[in-house]
């Protein structure tokens, strides 16, 4: 496999699963950004696990997890029903919160970053097969679940706080515990990330996690189609991928394009490109199919 | 006592730039239902054209500040029915959809200012406009014309914008179109003429807010709209979304908070401070301290 | 079922491989002297990468006019990275696996802790001639330095620079938190002390700070004597009006630091930073026909202004590639391309007396021994020298 190649497909599923993160929460209306401050806060912690205290990498990964999923569960207790303008500002002040907290810790290299991170299982190329089977591996996984969430009463619970946070009440739906759950589950995949996408470089850098990750997987979302999960992994791969084939005159205009592209998929297709009547109809004309 | 009054001096000055564009974008949310979170962008878009006027027309204030407003009007008319468009029930708030429409708005607006405009440099606006005497100076306490001005414009803007919403006919029909389209239609408020008029002013705000920072800031860079939404958009939500008076109070507050904070403790930990304290009002009572006028 | 999830995911793999085709290896016969350079042409910095694209540029339009690298043109490739530490390591990546010998860059530093292990770990140099020794010695030997390490330096220079100004016996400095900018205010502090300067608390800069009353008040609350900039350079012009208009008179008594040499400073600070002194690499009053070439040039595609400070750093870049090309055994064979990478970085890492355009330096184990540095007065958006100040 190519270099450039094992680049873009562990990115892109670290796209993949950044969005799915944002796209879990969005079920029900939350826009949880607070996803990248867990990527930076479980990145940090793994690699300073790895390299000061020589802890072992699925270790540190798990680590990673465990405190993003932590982070989730305590900060969902105050927002997990709350209105989602509410949500957004939680989430951009913990990433601020974030940066400057990590700007001031020497021990994880403060404003120079971390460098250095040791290869798994020892030489490169064992390095990038571990860490592209780990993460679709986690691709595989974690579209399996949040496939089942989509199809089941949870899911059909998120859909219902979506139209109709007050209906879904009526209904019995306990919006805060439901909340909860997405929450954490969101920030658990978003600190296993963060630990990859680390390691993936092999150096972390506060720059790495910034508003423009935001921009990225919003993107990703609402361009791909934010009612199922199908979407991001059609835009991920797409969004990532196209502009590094552009011209150079056109790919200095890379942000403008996707913008663009943003503004006349609101305005044209809302639901982004995949919409759920759209899986339905492929599900639908698969299964006549096999029948006949 | 002198640095601390001369901190609460820099607390206004800054606050002041806080309101001017609280006040912007709440009146967007009055009098369209869009929470417009690229709105810091639109103005410094519009201090860029104004000092592209004012370089073309060797400083001529007049037609600087007419550009200025006249870009600000028409970012206006032309963004406003993409809001309409994409926001699923007319009357209600989405935040959902304008967010990310405002964001990829803001995305565009920041590019192409760092690529079109002085080769992605900062403009530094001329000496008429951005002149820092100080009006009064007392050891470390200074107030320079420009904090003057921009203060006294942010209070009267939000004074007079708030008369003009809810204490005159014209107001009212603003209101109305934004909360009740149907409804006001029925009543005889002509849509599109209102509807126009309601963009155009708060186009007009955006363009005068563009000189007020010009005259502030004394230069522009195209990150600096991006620096300054999400204090925005986090004092629209504190103070309550829509809420004029309550925009004026926790924007000069904020401001001074993080003077202070700056001052008396570190400048990267103030705006961890500012921060916190605002997620815990936010935790505390997300309808904001003096409540949602939607 | 089955089925429909087998084609889903079948198409998913072909959403993959339509996609990354575009990094098939090319193994092409090499016609001219490919260099990348992984530059940040579009976002917040695009500004800084044109002047270093242009620097870049320059040398090879010279070079080839000058009959080109054992007689084949040499090509300055800009890869745009919009200061994204993804798109930074996919380039890096592709340029790897092409049949490149060196390459430029990358800027700024996220996107070299992104991408230089990539060249690291391939056995390519890649020369980040506008990061701090700090940042380029974890690459080493796949990078030079281009400036010597910090504390060794910065120490001296601000020493002598106090040593300008006897009666300066107290300093604050405004330090912003951004890469090895920290690092640069310690060794200030260590060069400040020795000269028997007493260093006063700092004054962080936020990076998102709009206004800087505060800061200013919170600086001259201190009473000192000097002010050192560590901070971004529109954030310094801004900061100096700030003190201007609170009654700072004493502006030769204001350094500002080598990063802070950008254009922005003077597009920000006009007038107001006249008097200002400033420590750089470069002298730009420099008389040389050389120079005086390039000033010209980047004067007349740059609407009548100075070239900035960092502009030659690439210039000087690309004549050391060419230097090493025509000093050692590489061909441009693809054949060749692991040993000749190697050749390439052992010798721009030793080079000596290297003709740069504005002074000639050795390299020793990848950091330049004998770089003087200069302390300027700033007058009309122009650079006065004050002093020299040899290693």
């Amino acid at each position: 496999m190519s270099l450039a190649l094992y680049y873009y497909l562990s990115i892109t599923a670290v796209n993949i699963l950044m969005s799915w993160a944002l796209y879990v929460p969005y079920r029900m209306a939350h826009l949880h950004f607070i996803t990248v401050a867990n990527m930076a806060i479980s990145g940090y912690t793994a690699g300073y696990l790895v390299m000061a205290l020589h802890v072992p990498f699925t270790l540190a990964l798990a680590i990673g997890f465990l405190l993003g999923g932590l982070i989730g569960y305590l900060v969902s207790l105050f927002i997990g029903d709350a209105p989602t303008f509410a949500v957004v500002i939680v989430g951009f002040t913990f990433i601020t919160i974030t940066r400057t907290v990590i700007e001031n810790m020497p021990a994880v290299g403060g404003t120079m970053g971390m460098f250095g991170l040791p290869n798994i299982g020892g030489s490169p190329s064992v390095h990038r097969f571990v860490i592209l089977g780990i993460l679709y591996g986690l691709v595989v996984l974690v579209g399996f679940l949040i496939h089942r969430f989509d199809h089941c009463s949870l899911g059909r619970a998120a859909s219902a706080v979506f139209v109709d946070k007050d209906l879904a009440v009526s209904l019995g739906i306990d919006i805060r515990k439901l909340g909860i759950l997405l929450q954490t589950f969101s920030c658990t995949l978003a600190g296993g990330c963060g630990v990859l996408y680390g390691f993936i470089y092999r150096s972390y850098h506060l720059d790495f996690f910034t508003f423009h990750l935001v921009g990225i997987t919003m993107t990703i979302i609402f361009v791909g189609g934010y009612a199922t999960m199908w979407g991001t992994v059609l835009a991920a791969p797409l969004l990532y991928g196209i502009p590094l084939l552009f011209p150079p005159e056109i790919a200095s205009w890379r942000i403008v394009i996707y913008g663009a592209l943003l503004i006349l998929v609101l305005v044209l297709k809302p639901e982004g490109f995949i919409t759920r009547r759209s899986v339905h109809c492929v599900e639908a004309f698969l299964s006549r199919r096999q029948k006949n | 006592m002198q640095v601390l009054i001369a901190q609460i001096i820099n607390g206004l000055s800054l606050g002041s730039i806080y309101v001017l564009l609280v006040t912007g974008f709440n009146l967007l949310l009055l009098v369209a239902m869009i929470i417009h979170f690229a709105y810091p962008q639109v103005v410094v878009f519009s201090m860029y054209i104004t000092w592209v006027v004012l370089q073309l027309t060797g400083n001529n204030i007049l037609l600087g500040v007419l550009a200025g407003v006249g870009s600000s009007v028409l970012l206006n008319l032309i963004s406003a029915p993409l809001f309409q468009k994409v926001m699923k029930n007319r009357g209600e708030v989405d935040i959902n959809s304008t967010m990310v429409l405002s964001l990829a708005m803001g995305m565009i607006i920041t590019d192409v200012l760092s690529h079109s405009f002085n080769r992605g440099l900062p403009i530094a606006f001329p000496e008429q406009i951005s002149e820092s005497t100080p009006v009064l100076r007392i050891g470390l306490i200074t107030i320079l014309s420009g904090q003057v001005w921009s203060l006294g414009v942010g209070v009267v803007a939000v004074t007079g914008f708030f008369l003009l919403l809810y204490k005159t006919r014209a107001g009212r029909a603003f209101r109305a179109i934004a909360e009740d389209p149907s409804g006001a239609r029925l009543v005889g408020i002509p849509l599109l003429k209102t509807g126009l008029e309601s963009y155009a002013l708060t186009g007009i705000l955006g363009g005068i807010i563009a000189l007020l920072l010009a005259t502030l800031l004394g230069s522009a860079s195209p990150g600096l709209g991006e620096q300054v939404a999400l204090k925005v958009l986090a004092v629209s939500i504190i103070a309550g979304l829509g809420n004029l008076p309550g925009g004026l109070v926790v924007g000069l507050l904020l401001g001074i908070l993080e003077a202070v904070a700056q001052g008396y403790i570190s400048g990267t930990w103030s705006n961890v401070i500012a921060f916190v304290v605002m997620l815990g009002v936010i935790l505390m009572k997300p309808s904001g301290l003096f409540g949602t006028k939607l | 079922m089955k089925k429909a999830k087998f084609v889903v995911v079948a198409a998913m793999a072909l959403v993959f491989l339509t996609t990354g085709f575009g990094f098939a290896q090319t193994q092409a016969q090499v016609k001219e002297w490919r260099v990348p350079f992984l530059n940040c042409l579009t976002g917040a910095i695009a500004s800084i990468g044109e002047y270093l694209q242009w620097g870049a540029e320059r040398a090879a339009l010279e070079i080839n006019q000058a009959g080109g690298i054992k007689g084949k043109p040499v090509k300055v490739i800009g890869v745009d990275t919009a200061l994204d530490p993804q798109k930074g390591s996919v380039e890096m990546a592709r340029i790897v696996e092409e049949v490149t010998l060196v390459a430029l860059g990358p800027v700024p530093e996220p996107v070299i802790m992104a991408a230089m292990p990539i060249a690291v770990e391939n056995g390519m140099m890649s020369v980040t001639a506008t990061t701090s020794y700090e940042y380029a010695v974890k690459f080493f030997p796949w990078t030079v330095s281009w400036f010597p390490p910090t504390e060794q330096r910065l120490g001296e220079l601000v020493a002598a620079w106090a040593a300008l100004h006897p009666a300066m016996k107290t300093v604050v400095q405004f330090v912003e938190p951004y890469g090895p900018w920290p690092g640069m205010a310690e060794a200030h502090v260590k060069g400040l002390t020795s000269a028997g300067v007493k260093v006063l608390p700092k004054v962080d800069v936020p990076s998102d700070a709009v206004t800087f009353g505060p800061l200013v008040v919170k600086a001259m609350e201190q009473k000192p004597d000097g002010i050192v900039f560590v901070c971004n350079a529109e954030k310094i012009a801004k900061i100096i009006r700030e003190l201007k208009s609170r009654g700072w008179t004493k502006m030769d008594h204001l350094l500002v630091f080598s990063s802070g040499d950008a254009p922005e400073l003077y597009a920000t600070g006009g007038a107001d930073i006249n008097g200002v002194e400033i420590y750089n690499y470069i002298n730009p009053n420099l008389d040389t026909p050389r120079w005086n070439a390039f000033k010209e040039a980047y004067m007349k595609a740059h609407n009548g202004n100075q070239p900035p400070s960092l502009s030659t750093n690439y210039y000087d870049a690309v004549y050391m590639i060419k230097r090493a090309i025509e000093n050692t055994a590489v061909t441009g064979d693809p054949k060749k391309l692991k040993e000749e990478r190697k050749m390439i970085a052992e010798y721009m890492a030793n080079m000596k007396d290297f003709h740069g355009i504005m002074f000639n330096w050795d390299m020793k184990n990848g950091v330049p021994t004998n770089k003087p540095t200069f302390i300027f007065s700033i007058q009309d958006g122009k650079k006065k020298l004050v002093k020299e100040v040899k290693p």
